[in-house]
């Protein structure tokens, strides 16, 4: 549809390609943090799968953070993102095929390898597909808002610290309907109401997100 | 008529019509309130003659840090008289209530600071959006001023709230939708100074800061109606728009008196910090130096 | 083919206000089933609720329910939603609002015969604030004639 839109995202998903490293770190995060809990908490599975949809997301959460303050600062550094500021296509739209590229490389892994989480937390099957699908509905959103920090402390002092104190708590409402759904079908009951929130919660973020992450990028760079 | 003149008159206005509209439908009851709406009237139109005919003039640092000094002592005394009449009102004079006994009187604490935490965001983000808008200074100043006064009434809500939960719901804290929300306000602020502390540039960190409150200012609706859309533990609010407020007349007396007060007192300490921020951008400015000149003389 | 670029942003508007009503639409959605801090007992009932784990529960205490075991600390009560009741077991101290015909929410499970085991119970208390005395009027006013109701 748009070609400045498909370089910017083919450009993201190839450097992303070439440094496979930071995506295996993100990757590798999420897997340790999510089994640090059953050997700190103890393997009882009735603890574990109680836990489970809380510790998944939070560690969802996280590896999802920790990449954040890379979206924009290598090109911060070699001027890239100067160019997208100057080019005559609205800024809104490039930024959000970083964004894209920024799920498929460090939000999708984590969907996909949550269902061996999963199992090593002995959630039920259909809890496990509760939280792929909350995940795939959720993560999104996480990318979006977290976008708008990682804009906004671009050149900031000690900025990693800095993303985490502004997003964290915009990710709050996206951690509870995320871990209710799961916690919902794990006991019995629909998650549709806490799925359809996340959606709503995602798509919101989809208009609203790319728009104050471009007038946040204006703010830091000039 | 400039700009500033109209909304003081506006101000003026309204706080008289609410004045006599209490008067003549609930006489005496609301003697207090009365009072209270009577003196921010007069007060605001004391105010008002401080301000001259250009407005740009006075939203410039320069002109509006003596306006501020002038006005500090005004609000800050309005504050100190309101919060003895209120308190006097609350401890003294408002009943004993019938399910609660003596222990509901924190709601003239807790009820005004919950009111204020979620206020001043508004008016936080507000100033930051038209600082955004206008790239004018004064309002990113102030914005910034507000900003540690509006986590004080934050905490202050969550603590009284917390003290008060205790003996009455039998718990210090639930994790029920008002009391995370109001929890997540907290985090917005503290992120709010923490973006604006740590941007060296002031003019960015100005409108990273604007962006940022805009962007949490999502929350304030979530807090307000969260009793509302969700069967939660905390109670829905006793006072409504368009309906008869749920509680005796002198205790509804006596959270207003103390509402006024917080406000009164939140002008106060704003105006004061606005004052120290501007010395310490313009400290450059010729009319910085002047200053200091004349006072060490 | 190129766009003007006018009617790119025409487009991208359009996108945009669809997104943001579906997403009104999925909101709206979810509010319809009940997402909540409690269940009723009427949801008990038509078995709504979690299974095999604890979650909480609302209601008044049923007048005349309330009886004190015999080692002084267990406590039993009824709670109502005034179309069904839940009957529960609670062992521990009880805040002080709590009270016959007042607002409860009790956390605890859900016993095979359809008792409800609570491990904590909290007092709902309402946004009404008024004197004993007008509290006593009002009720002697609602004794009296049906028609006048107490604020709610």
């Amino acid at each position: 549809m748009n070609n400045a839109w498909l370089t910017v995202l083919t450009r993201d998903l190839l450097q992303a390609y070439r440094r496979r490293s930071d995506i295996a770190t993100t990757f590798f995060f999420f897997v340790i943090v999510s089994s640090l809990f059953p050997l700190g908490v103890g393997s009882d599975s009735a603890i574990l799968s109680m836990i489970a949809p809380g510790v998944l997301w939070v560690a969802a959460l996280l590896a999802g953070m920790i990449s954040l303050s890379r979206l924009f600062a290598t090109d911060f550094a070699d001027g890239a993102l100067e160019q997208m500021l100057l080019s005559p296509q609205p800024l809104a739209l490039l930024v959000s095929a970083k964004i894209l590229a920024h799920w498929l490389v460090c939000g999708l892994p984590v969907v996909l390898l949550a269902p061996i989480i999963g199992l090593q937390y002995a959630l039920p099957n259909e809890a496990i597909s509760t939280l792929v699908l909350s995940l795939l509905l959720g993560t999104p959103a996480l990318s979006l808002i977290g976008a708008i920090g990682a804009a906004l402390t671009l050149g900031a002092r000690g900025s990693g610290l800095l993303v985490a104190l502004l997003v964290l708590p915009l990710y709050i409402p996206v951690l509870i309907f995320g871990s209710l759904a799961v916690a919902a079908s794990q006991h019995g009951m629909s998650p549709q109401a806490h799925l359809s929130l996340l959606a709503a919660i995602s798509l919101l973020a989809l208009v609203l997100a790319p728009l104050a992450t471009a007038a946040a990028l204006r703010i830091s760079v000039e | 008529m400039s700009l500033k003149k109209i909304i003081f008159a506006l101000g003026l206005i309204i706080a008289l019509t609410a004045a006599t509209l209490i008067f003549f439908t609930h006489g005496l009851n609301y003697i207090g309130v009365n009072v209270a709406l009577l003196g921010l009237g007069a007060v605001l139109m004391r105010q008002s003659a401080y301000f001259s005919d250009n407005f740009y003039q006075h939203a410039s640092p320069q002109s509006f840090y003596p306006t501020a000094g002038r006005m500090i002592p005004w609000f800050a005394w309005l504050a100190a008289v309101l919060v003895i009449y209120g308190l006097y009102i609350s401890f003294a004079i408002a009943p004993t209530d019938f399910q609660q006994g003596e222990a509901y009187r924190i709601i003239f604490v807790h009820v005004p600071a919950a009111w204020m935490s979620m206020v001043i965001y508004l008016a936080m983000a507000f100033w930051a959006g038209v600082g955004l808008a206008l790239n004018s200074k004064l309002s990113a100043m102030m914005a910034q001023a507000l900003a540690p006064t509006g986590a004080i009434f934050t905490l202050l809500a969550l603590v009284t709230g917390s003290l008060w939960g205790k003996p009455m719901w039998g718990t210090y804290w639930v994790w029920d939708a008002r009391l995370t929300s109001e929890l997540i306000l907290l985090f917005l602020y503290l992120g709010f100074m923490a973006l604006q502390a740590s941007i060296d540039d002031p003019r960015k960190a100005d409108r990273a800061g604007a962006l940022l409150a805009l962007v949490g200012a999502v929350n304030i609706p979530i807090i307000y109606f969260s009793v509302k859309w969700w069967n939660t533990l905390h109670q829905g609010s006793s006072i409504n728009m368009g309906a008869a407020p749920k509680m005796a007349a002198t205790m509804f007396e006596g959270m207003i008196l103390m509402a006024l007060a917080f406000w009164m007192y939140t002008i106060a300490v704003a105006l004061i910090r606005v004052r120290c921020i501007i010395l310490e951008r313009e400290r450059n400015a010729g009319w910085v130096k002047e200053l200091s000149v004349k006072e060490i003389a | 083919m190129a766009l003007k670029a006018r009617h790119k942003r025409f487009i991208l508007i359009g996108i945009g206000l669809g997104l943001i009503g579906l997403a009104a639409m999925l909101i709206l959605n979810a509010f319809q089933s009940n997402m909540v801090f409690f269940y009723t007992p009427t949801q008990v009932a038509q078995g709504e609720v979690p299974k095999n784990t604890g979650f909480r529960i609302g209601g008044l205490v049923e007048e005349k329910s309330f009886k004190r075991g015999e080692d002084g600390l267990s406590v039993r009560f009824i709670i109502t939603d005034t179309a069904k009741t839940v009957p529960v077991i609670y062992k521990g101290v009880l805040p002080d609002l709590f009270k016959e015909g007042k607002g409860v929410v009790a956390q605890g499970k859900l016993g095979e015969d359809g008792t409800f085991t609570a491990s904590e119970v909290l007092a709902k208390h309402d946004e009404n604030y008024m004197p004993p005395e007008a509290a006593e009027a009002l009720k002697r006013a609602q004794t009296q004639s049906n028609t006048v109701v107490m604020p709610k």
